[in-house]
């Protein structure tokens, strides 16, 4: 089955709704699981104190970069259909910026 | 009641990071195989305020051009990110409990007071609320989904997640140390 399954139609658009909460069942799961429940936690990192956070973030990108290569390669995704984060650089370094100032006030 | 790990400790009973990072990296993995596009967190809190906006006042919502987007989808049960918030919830719970550290709380630093510690996280959550609409999303949808398909302004926003942060963590460090 050549993904991605919903835009391909191999799923409804329904599926996919439930779907949604299958992967953010997951996604919440593994979050607490390493930490990021917690704000000191998820602030730690920008006081040098614990570095739970980058680890977490760029084993996740990673994985997830490598994995939607090995599924392209083999022609199981059609890269094609997935949605890429259009680029507007200003308005996501602002942003950026403006979330982790937030975080660092909000977090402790 | 048992005692809650601190979070910061060596011997808390989080997971490993990498395993953690594991899971969290197959289920995006998973998501893009699915749906086509990664997980996300921002948008649904965007969503939700235009659905309660409408429901307050539905001309005013629905003629406002940047709003009104999020109107087109109707019922909030048709939204896959806010059914998809509403699991990262659920899981979060299920992993609280089931690791036995559900607790409830006002998390804080040790020199800070429980209102300062709220008024704090109000101010925080609107920065980050505005900095996620104006990047088009927040560290889920950009830094996680837009990391793993290198999208460019993904990458430049995770940089600036990370200059914001250590930057204004170094003024305030001697509060909170």
């Amino acid at each position: 089955m050549t993904g991605p399954l919903v835009p391909n139609e191999i799923l409804t658009a329904e599926a996919g709704l439930i779907f949604a909460l299958v992967a953010g069942l997951l996604f919440g799961f593994f979050l607490e699981r390493a930490g990021l429940g917690s704000a000191r936690k998820l602030t730690a990192i920008f006081y040098l104190q614990d570095f739970a956070v980058l680890r977490v973030m760029f084993t996740a990108v990673i994985v997830g970069a490598v994995g939607l290569l090995l599924l392209e390669r083999v022609g199981l995704l059609d890269a094609d259909l997935l949605a890429i984060p259009p680029t507007y650089l200003w308005p996501q370094a602002a942003g950026g910026f403006l979330i982790g100032l937030g975080f660092v006030i909000g977090g402790y | 009641m048992i005692e809650p790990d601190n979070p910061l400790a060596e011997k808390s009973a989080y997971w490993s990071p990498y395993a953690a990072g594991l899971g969290i990296g197959l289920t995006l993995l998973l998501t893009y195989y699915v749906m086509g596009h990664g997980v996300g967190a921002s948008r649904a809190y965007t969503q939700i305020a235009a659905k309660l906006l409408e429901i307050e006042a539905p001309a005013h919502a629905q003629g406002n051009t940047y709003l009104s987007g999020y109107l087109a989808l109707g019922s909030l049960w048709r939204s896959w990110i806010v059914i998809e918030m509403l699991g990262v919830f659920l899981g979060g719970l299920l992993g609280a409990l089931s690791a036995r550290r559900f607790r409830f709380q006002i998390e804080r630093g040790p020199k800070i007071a429980e209102l300062d510690r709220l008024v704090f996280a109000l101010l925080g959550g609107v920065l980050v609320g505005f900095g996620s609409r104006l990047a088009q999303g927040c560290t889920s949808g950009q830094a996680l989904s837009g990391g793993a398909v290198l999208a460019l302004g993904s990458w430049l926003f995770t940089l600036s997640f990370f200059l914001g942060g250590y930057l204004f963590a170094w003024l305030v460090r001697r509060e909170w140390q």
